[in-house]
């Protein structure tokens, strides 16, 4: 297993802008751990990835019929909203 | 008349022959609550006004014996990222500082049906990420046995609210161990249910492969009335199942496995004591004890610190400051997203994000990510070859006794270790519980776990009610409200 991670790739993956202090602080921490998950890199497994379930009781998830049901209202909905307007979610734009 | 540390059994009871009523109870609850929460900070909201009127409804049910069941007029804490509608959901995190659920939870619609009331929304580590409850953003929580000590984690306030009896039992969440570990901590019973058994609807989502919502109380009885209310199939939980219980012996013709590798390297001389005691008492008792080795165990801290992150950073990619929570504003939405993520997460969220992230990135996937599944997958066999020989499992439920408030924080790995008894049972979807045994010599609470195999939860019960019976722990903290 690699232990070579760019946290600043990692952040922008994650949607989270990090200072140059968490940045240090984070990859540090989580070299430790990776070096702790590297014991995982030894073990002989004879299991393929298409085998395993989602569900550790090994159970497919099991989905709703496509019908229509009470839900919350339009304004139940919104009421957490940071900025809602006309009905809507308000957001920057996403283009500068 | 004291009623702090009767059994919900015990309670209903005088309820129904009317020798108490559940808003004397609730009073109660709320005074001893008002009176420990500065020393403690079990929870980060309390429910005087609107639920002393539940209690006193439930006073006129009782009166016109009308009343519902065992939990009617029972004061029940609950974890603060179970929502409760209309009423504040944190996460003990700045990103829903202001977060107020639109719904219920299902295990709250349930206990809803029951008449149970619910004194508050207890402290957790932020997000349900940690073992200590030093993660949340509102403050940490500290142990009612001795206030330099933590409670445990994640669910450490539903424990401490409990041990100091401001509330009756309580509801917690469980994705590694964040149930039976602040229970042991807190001198309490702790049960994770088979994972599928309680709907996670409006539970919010940390791992949801691993995530239980289950009770921490005073007795295996109390755990068993609640687990019995909130436990049922939901068409509104993907994973939630359907399936009958499954009947295990629990007198002496039931055998005994002592898992070797959780009585090895890394678990205090004080820890292993305890198992040993009640192994004593079950071979008095005339069950067949056997030792048994599922070596994968010794793995499970590097399997789960890749599958939770994994999912993880998957659920928790809806803070993005659109919909609901904290929003930081930016010149674009991207903008807006980073900032509000880097202002409403703390540092254990951030850290295990970026680990998920990363382990699911392109180019890691299969290294990380799908190793540990297939890891997991092993694991599980190996848990069901051991259980066709054994139909119970113990450990110790915490490698040591519960840590002082600031021993961990700056090293994550050793924070992680203290969940190596508890992890195993989440990777399986077994049910697990831990009971309290005995005092450490710096007289904290220290347990046992006993695990089973999946759907037997009303077994495991039973067995672990027998334990706690011969066990006769039944002690409390003396010094929470000094």
């Amino acid at each position: 297993m690699s232990k070579k991670f760019d946290i600043s790739n990692i952040a922008k993956l994650a949607s989270v802008s990090l200072s140059d202090d968490e940045k240090q602080k984070l990859s540090s921490d989580l070299s430790v751990i990776l070096e702790h998950v590297q014991a995982l890199s030894n073990l002989e497994l004879d299991t393929n990835i298409e085998d395993v379930y989602i569900h550790p009781l090994e159970k497919e998830l099991v989905l709703d019929e496509d019908i229509e049901k009470p839900s919350l209202t339009h304004d139940e909905a919104l009421s957490n909203a940071p900025k809602a307007s006309d009905g809507k979610f308000m957001v920057p734009p996403s283009l500068e | 008349m004291e009623l702090l540390n009767l059994s919900i059994r015990e309670l209903n009871k005088l309820f129904v022959n009317k020798k108490a009523k559940p808003s004397e109870l609730y009073s109660e609850i709320f005074d001893r609550s008002a009176s420990s929460e500065a020393a403690l900070h079990a929870h980060l909201s309390l429910f005087e006004e609107t639920n002393l009127e539940k209690a006193k409804n439930s006073d006129e049910r009782f009166s016109n014996s009308e009343n519902v069941g065992l939990l009617d007029g029972i004061p029940l804490a609950i974890k603060d990222n179970i929502n409760i509608k209309n009423e504040k959901t944190t996460c003990s995190s700045k990103m829903l500082s202001n977060f107020v659920s639109p719904y219920n939870a299902t295990v709250i619609s349930k206990l809803d049906t029951e008449q149970a009331i619910y004194t508050g929304k207890t402290n957790l580590d932020e997000f349900a990420m940690g073992s200590s409850t030093e993660n949340s953003a509102f403050g940490l929580t500290r142990n009612p046995w001795n206030t330099d000590y933590v409670p445990g984690g994640s669910s450490g306030g539903s424990a401490a609210s409990v041990a100091s009896r401001s509330s009756i039992a309580a509801l917690g969440s469980d994705t590694g161990g964040s149930i039976r570990q602040p229970a042991s901590f807190c001198g309490l019973v702790g049960f994770k249910p088979t994972y599928g058994t309680v709907s996670r609807y409006g539970l919010v989502a940390f791992a949801s492969s691993l995530d239980q919502i289950g009770p921490i109380s005073k007795s295996v009885d109390d755990a068993r009335i609640i687990y019995s209310s909130i436990s049922g199939h939901d068409s509104l939980d993907s994973t939630s199942i359907n399936d009958e219980q499954i009947d295990l012996p629990f007198d002496k013709n039931a055998t005994i496995g002592i898992v070797k590798e959780l009585m090895e390297d890394g678990i205090s001389e004080e820890s292993k004591k305890e198992v040993d005691k009640v192994i004593d008492i079950l071979k008095q008792k005339g069950y067949n004890i056997k030792e048994v080795s599922l070596p994968l165990i010794k793995l499970s801290i590097s399997i789960y610190y890749l599958i939770a992150p994994a999912e993880c950073s998957a659920n928790l990619a809806r803070f993005d400051g659109v919909r609901y929570g904290l929003r930081v504003d930016g010149k674009t939405s991207y903008e807006m997203m980073e900032n509000t993520r880097a202002e409403g997460f703390g540092d254990e969220v951030k850290r295990r994000i970026l680990l998920g992230t990363y382990a699911l990135s392109a180019g890691y996937y299969d290294e990380y990510y799908g190793k540990a599944l297939r890891a997991r997958k092993k694991m599980v066999d190996e848990f069901s070859s051991i259980f066709k020989e054994c139909d119970y499992l113990i450990s110790p439920t915490t490698p040591t006794e519960a840590f002082k408030a600031g021993e961990k924080t700056s090293n994550p790995l050793e924070m992680y270790m203290s969940d190596l008894c508890t992890i195993p049972a989440n990777l399986a979807g077994l049910p697990a519980i831990s009971i309290p045994t005995g005092l450490s010599s710096n007289n904290l609470p220290l347990g046992v776990q006993i695990m089973s195999k999946p759907l037997t939860d009303n077994s495991l019960l039973n067995f672990s009610e027998m334990l706690e019976k011969e066990l006769d722990f039944n002690r409390t903290p003396e010094d929470w409200s000094k």
